[in-house]
């Protein structure tokens, strides 16, 4: 395969190659390649914050303040570790794709909790659907008890709807602003009464909390239960559409082609919703390639992350330090801002992150000095990511062999970076000619390309 | 003959004057101090628990909710016959009675949100209870604001990172939260040699990420000139909040063209043995903003300086079993300056008996506020910011 176009499917479909992917680039073809993401993402592929037991659910009132205290920090250790569990996944290349998809629906179903029980459940719930049928991923995640709870439909009842699920499910989840009426929402929401769940964590459906009077939603009438909902908003030709033109902005260029997405929007709606049916078009398209969608998006903070450790086999000493650079950079996975998700592109920019990116390289690779504080907690239980305020703990050790075993010190520039380093760029020339990696040359060259601008598209 | 110490003198000068970064040049050697307005807002994060600052000692309900933290009506310092100030406040005392205080009661939003966040996001992006916008209000200003307001430091956060208070659709405030880390960057070759390239294609992203950087890189080097124009503030208690006021001082002090600073203060989530941690907060809080104003009048610039603290949400009416309080909805906000159209206490205390669900119910919206500073005080078009018409409250 073409080195830009090899580099591009890795950069979009995945976090990058690896050092050792890429000495592969040759051997297989466009068509090849995307076989091969679609085949290494088969299967489950569970998620588990290591080797801890879940902590039971237990009656809370029958607990002493400090077991509960103790609950609480067993909950945040574990969402540590399963935040650090993701990254490393996804850093490794293991299933480079479904990482994608999962870290795609995790914005696109953006939930937080502050304990680990509906943290997890739901993570496992979009993992297993990521490259899967959207249409089971949509059942699976409207009886997820973490999104009832998150979007209180668990306090949803025929006396007293309450209508945040139904809302976000059609703007946010489906169809999108627009494509129905305030009249929709409430109709919606009187089908999704009784949709709960237990104290175990358990779907439930009460009957006796159930509207099963006539409902009119999206002009057909009937006495509609909340499946009844879900399959009518996916009858929809909007929401095959509202979908691929997320997809298109994430996986192909943040201004979509309306055409394009036509085109991939029919697909996808015809093949009844199937992601993989619809990722095999889009990756082998002739338009995925073309020159206009190389290096046009900025990488989030998470891609940026994942994407370093990826290329410098980078390991943390203190795994609390890849949660610091996600909290410093904007993006902390498990706490997206709101149900809306992340915002995109030119959102992750502002002054200080950008310089943050610009020097974080340096501080990871080459061991500089660094003073930044993250953003002071402020929100108790809700917030279990927290940090010291002087924590600084960041060092970390690169495997520069393993950089040098599969990528040559004149490749770097093609590897680590998805457009040209600038043309006035005085000394890299230089470096490049230098000796291979780890020479010093060579070590300064790929340290100073990842903290270039250039660096933070994809 | 010239000395050696003549020489250094000159050959750094002359080397400064050699080495000025590209990025820097064109730009106004000595810009004319800064004579507009200008706005401080301060964050108190973790939801400011409202009852127990202007406390409405006035009324027996108070008391009947709050067993456990109700504050005696003999500590309290009346502002009214019904609400006065926590005595932690006592340094602000004399800002109520000089007229330089506004107190708002039951400020708020439709569909309130019990969570941080998600109250948070909505004070930061000016949104519905029900909406989501990836932009803040103070962002929105700077988009809108006039054509020479468009370098980042028009609005200045006292912090490493950023809000989304600050994030525009187009244009973003910059983070001090130390000026010499911002000045390590500023002088880095790396960054000097970055900041000095023209990308081929201004628009793309590549082109906005060369634009963002030089930007920050001009702003960076005009603060650090503002910082060193004049010494350090004296007289700010050591704390975190004393030290982001007095930052805010000296640059208002050099004549930075700033028009908005955002300050915060975090700790505000009492939801146990609230009473002295509460009192501890309240007390760094008053020091902090009497220093201020003590430094501002000082240096003449009170007049032209507004303050307003909010916190995302106020807390339960009724205190809790541990001796503190849980999320709420509406709070009270207050706005302090010289040039208040209203001082005093702008609406009634919240009434206790109609409770929204426990929580104190919102009388005002908070974006009444918005559009009153940005239309009135930061002269701008408050519908463009906003999205939305919010009436006036007359208060500047």
């Amino acid at each position: 395969m073409d080195t830009t176009a090899f580099r591009h499917l890795m950069n979009r479909a995945g976090f990058g190659p690896s050092p050792a992917l890429w000495q592969q680039r040759g051997k297989r073809d466009t068509n090849e390649w995307v076989a091969w993401l679609l085949e290494d993402s088969r299967g489950a592929r569970p998620l588990q914050a290591s080797g801890a037991e879940t902590p039971e659910r237990g009656e809370r009132a029958n607990m002493t303040e400090d077991e509960r205290q103790e609950r609480r920090k067993e909950h945040v250790r574990m969402l540590f570790q399963l935040n650090a569990a993701w990254v490393d996944r996804m850093a490794s290349g293991e299933g480079m794709l479904c990482e994608k998809m999962t870290l795609f629906w995790h914005d696109h179903f953006a939930c937080r909790f502050p304990t680990i029980l509906f943290t997890e459940t739901q993570h496992q719930t979009l993992r297993q659907h990521a490259l899967g049928s959207f249409r089971d991923l949509l059942f699976a995640i409207s009886k997820d008890p973490g999104m009832l709870s998150f979007l209180n439909n668990q306090q949803n009842r025929k006396e007293q709807p309450n209508e945040n699920f139904a809302r976000e499910l059609l703007e946010l989840f489906t169809l999108g602003r627009g494509h129905y009426t305030e009249n929709d929402i409430h109709e919606a929401a009187r089908a999704f009464t009784g949709w709960g769940f237990t104290l175990g964590g358990e779907f439930v459906f009460r009957r006796a909390w159930h509207d099963t009077g006539s409902k009119t939603f999206l002009g057909k009438s009937g006495h509609f239960t909340g499946e009844d909902i879900l399959n009518i908003v996916l009858e929809e030709r909007q929401t095959a559409r509202f979908l691929t033109e997320k997809l298109y902005r994430y996986l192909v260029h943040p201004q979509p082609d309306p055409e394009v997405v036509d085109t991939w929007s029919r697909l996808f709606y015809e093949s009844d919703y199937d992601l993989p049916r619809l990722l095999l078009e889009m990756l082998l398209s002739d338009h995925f390639y073309e020159a206009r969608n190389l290096g046009a998006r900025i990488k989030s903070p998470v891609e940026y992350l994942v994407g370093l450790i990826r290329a410098f086999g980078l390991e943390f000493q203190d795994e609390r330090g890849i949660i610091f650079v996600q909290k410093a950079l904007g993006q902390t996975l498990f706490q997206p801002p709101n149900v809306a998700g992340w915002p995109e592109g030119r959102a992750w920019i502002d002054g200080s992150s950008l310089l943050l990116r610009m020097q974080l390289p340096r501080l990871l690779l080459a061991r500089e000095e660094f003073d930044f504080a993250v953003k002071q907690e402020f929100a108790g239980n809700e917030e279990p990511f927290r940090l010291d305020r002087d924590f600084r703990s960041l060092q970390a050790t690169v495997d520069w062999d393993r950089l040098a075993k599969g990528v040559k010190v004149s490749e770097l520039p093609e590897f680590l970076l998805a457009v040209p380093p600038r043309s006035d760029w005085k000394d890299l020339a230089d470096q490049l000619r230098g000796p291979m990696i780890p020479t010093q040359a060579g070590q300064k060259a790929a340290i100073s390309l990842v903290c270039s601008p250039e660096y933070q598209l994809l | 003959m010239t000395s050696r110490r003549d020489f250094l003198k000159l050959s750094s000068l002359a080397s400064a004057a050699m080495f000025t970064p590209r990025f820097l040049m064109g730009l106004p050697q000595h810009r004319p101090v800064f004579e507009g307005k200008r706005l401080v807002v301060i964050q108190l994060s973790g939801g400011n628990d409202g009852l127990n600052t202007i406390v409405p000692f006035g009324d027996d309900r108070y008391y009947r909710l709050r067993s456990r933290i109700a504050l005696p009506e003999r500590d309290v310092i009346p502002l009214s016959d019904v609400q006065g100030l926590h005595p932690a406040l006592q340094p602000l005392e004399a800002m109520f009675k000089d007229g330089h205080m506004s107190i708002l009661n039951a400020v708020g939003y439709p569909n309130p949100n019990r969570s941080h966040f998600r109250s948070m996001d909505i004070w930061h992006s000016g949104s519905d209870g029900d909406t989501y916008l990836d932009s803040g209000w103070i962002g929105r200003y700077l988009d809108h604001a006039c054509a020479g307001c468009q370098a980042p430091h028009q609005a200045i956060e006292t912090d490493d990172s950023l809000s989304l208070a600050m994030k525009g659709e187009q244009r973003t405030g910059i983070a001090m939260g130390k000026p010499e880390v911002l000045a390590r960057s500023a002088q880095d070759p790396f960054f000097v040699a970055s900041a000095n390239h023209q990308p081929a294609d201004p628009g793309g992203d590549l082109g906005f990420l060369y634009k963002t950087l030089t930007g920050t890189m001009q702003s960076a080097s005009y603060l650090l000139e503002q910082v060193k124009r004049v010494p350090a503030p004296l007289g700010f208690p050591v704390s975190d909040l004393g030290r982001q006021l007095a930052l805010v001082t000296q640059l208002i002090q050099a004549g930075a063209e700033t028009s908005v600073y955002y300050v915060s203060m975090t700790g505000f989530d009492t939801h146990v043995r609230q009473g002295p941690a509460h009192q501890r907060l309240l007390q760094q809080y008053a020091e902090a903003v009497a220093a201020f104003r003590e430094a501002m009048e000082k240096a003449g610039q009170w007049e032209q300086t507004l303050v307003m603290t909010f916190s995302e949400f106020g807390r339960r009416a009724e205190d809790n079993a541990g001796g503190g309080t849980d999320h709420g909805k509406a709070n009270n906000l207050w706005l302090m300056g010289a040039n208040l159209r209203k001082p005093g206490i702008l609406n009634p205390s919240p009434d206790l008996d109609k409770l929204d669900d426990g929580d104190l119910a919102w009388q005002l919206d908070f974006r009444r506020v918005y559009a009153t500073l940005l239309r009135d005080w930061l002269a701008v078009d408050d519908v463009a910011v906003l999205g939305q018409r919010f009436e006036g409250l007359g208060l500047v």
